[in-house]
């Protein structure tokens, strides 16, 4: 089963959905696919992970304010534009970006945990479990958030914990 | 544990370290915890202090929920970073002596009555801080050291000063392994580790009760100091 498909059948463990759906894929770069009642078949993994949000009436995921909404929709495009197939080079703007971001938030949209943070989260989980101890502390606000996560319950369902070391090893200045 | 004291800049400075790689005082989601420390600040973190302002407002924001959020509420001290010395006694020490001062100005009573009621409650007062300073355990600083003792010379009898040295009992002194190391032209030094307790014993004590055992001991020196 290919990434896209193993994280959407995660959330729908996340969600507590009963009846888990059948995808599949379409195309070379296998964007996943889901076939409706309506013969309209529904593409694209933000497309689907908001409908399965929908789907288990938890719509407070996707933001409780029309601003959070907002920024969540932000966010979960920023994961399949730009996160999804990064080079190693863009890897490193985006853990700057983010680590800037999170300086003074504590989930990716507003107070709450939302679908942003899902889906960063499964987006930036490569790149994360890649990087070297020095380079988890360089963004020590990346990392904090993703550690607060990735201990949320039921997210984790298909990727492996990252060990995020508590004792700050490299006392550089950093924030 | 503990923060020191959260109405001070150097209190909140813990605070925003202790927050660099957390979200939350304890665990991964608000708690009775974020709500105990964040009634002991007083006004917002400084934007300076940039995970204790994040923190602060994040846990703002559920101020209206505070009562539902899991956990118990323990006493300050029992939250933040290990290694800090609990401030909350001496806070409260300051709160208890600042009302006792309050009972000195009482305008409007009568002198004899209000006295013996003053004093009653300075008692109770003072009674229930040392109840409580009783029950909190304080956090003892201990170092670990390491002794070299040097005999005269090659004939003697290490095992006896070994019993020697092992004799002296001290209140916050616990003597631990040893072994003899040769020092060269056959001679052998004790080298032998204990743990101390700081307030209570120091390497000078230790060293004169230890040369007092002249007919074994030349000298004594501190091979190692480790705080523990």
């Amino acid at each position: 089963m290919n990434m896209a498909l193993r994280e959407l059948s995660s959330l729908e463990k996340y969600l507590g959905l009963k009846k888990p759906n059948k995808y599949s894929t379409r195309g070379d770069k296998k964007v996943p696919l889901l076939q409706t009642n309506n013969g309209q078949p529904m593409v694209g993994l933000v497309t689907i992970a908001c409908h399965l949000v929908k789907e288990a009436k938890r719509p407070e995921l996707l933001g409780c304010t029309a601003e959070d909404r907002a920024v969540v929709h932000q966010w979960l495009e920023y994961r399949v534009s730009k996160l999804d197939s990064c080079s190693k080079e863009d890897s490193r703007t985006i853990l700057k970006d983010l680590n800037l971001y999170l300086q003074d938030k504590v989930c990716m949209a507003g107070n709450h945990f939302t679908l942003a943070d899902v889906l960063i989260y499964n987006g930036i989980h490569p790149i994360i479990v890649d990087l070297t101890f020095q380079e988890k502390e360089q963004y020590m606000n990346v990392t904090r958030w993703f550690d607060h996560i990735q201990h949320c319950a039921g997210i984790r369902h298909h990727l492996p914990p990252v060990v995020v070391l508590r004792n700050r090893i490299y006392t550089s200045k950093h924030h | 544990m503990g923060f020191g004291d959260l109405k001070a800049p150097s209190g909140l400075k813990v605070l925003n370290e202790f927050l660099l790689d957390r979200s939350y005082i304890e665990g991964h989601v608000p708690s009775q915890a974020d709500v105990a420390v964040f009634e002991a600040i007083a006004t917002p973190p400084p934007s300076d202090l940039c995970h204790a302002l994040r923190w602060f407002n994040h846990i703002k924001s559920y101020q209206s929920q505070k009562n539902n959020l899991p956990g118990v509420k323990k006493p300050l001290g029992q939250y933040g970073p290990a290694g800090v010395a609990d401030a909350t006694a001496a806070i409260a020490k300051k709160a208890v002596d600042e009302d006792e001062d309050d009972d000195d100005v009482d305008l409007f009573g009568s002198d004899d009555e209000d006295d013996a009621e003053a004093a009653r409650l300075k008692e109770e007062r003072v009674a229930a801080y040392a109840a409580k300073k009783a029950n909190k355990p304080a956090l003892i600083a201990k170092s670990s050291i390491l002794l070299d003792v040097k005999p005269w010379d090659d004939e003697t009898d290490m095992a006896k000063l070994e019993e020697c040295v092992r004799s002296i009992q001290m209140d916050g002194l616990v003597w631990g392994q040893s072994k003899l190391v040769p020092v060269g032209y056959g001679i052998k030094k004790l080298q032998i580790n204990c743990v101390v307790e700081d307030d209570k014993v120091g390497t000078d004590i230790l060293e004169e009760q230890i040369t007092a055992f002249e007919d074994f001991v030349q000298s004594m020196d501190v091979a190692a100091f480790n705080k523990i």
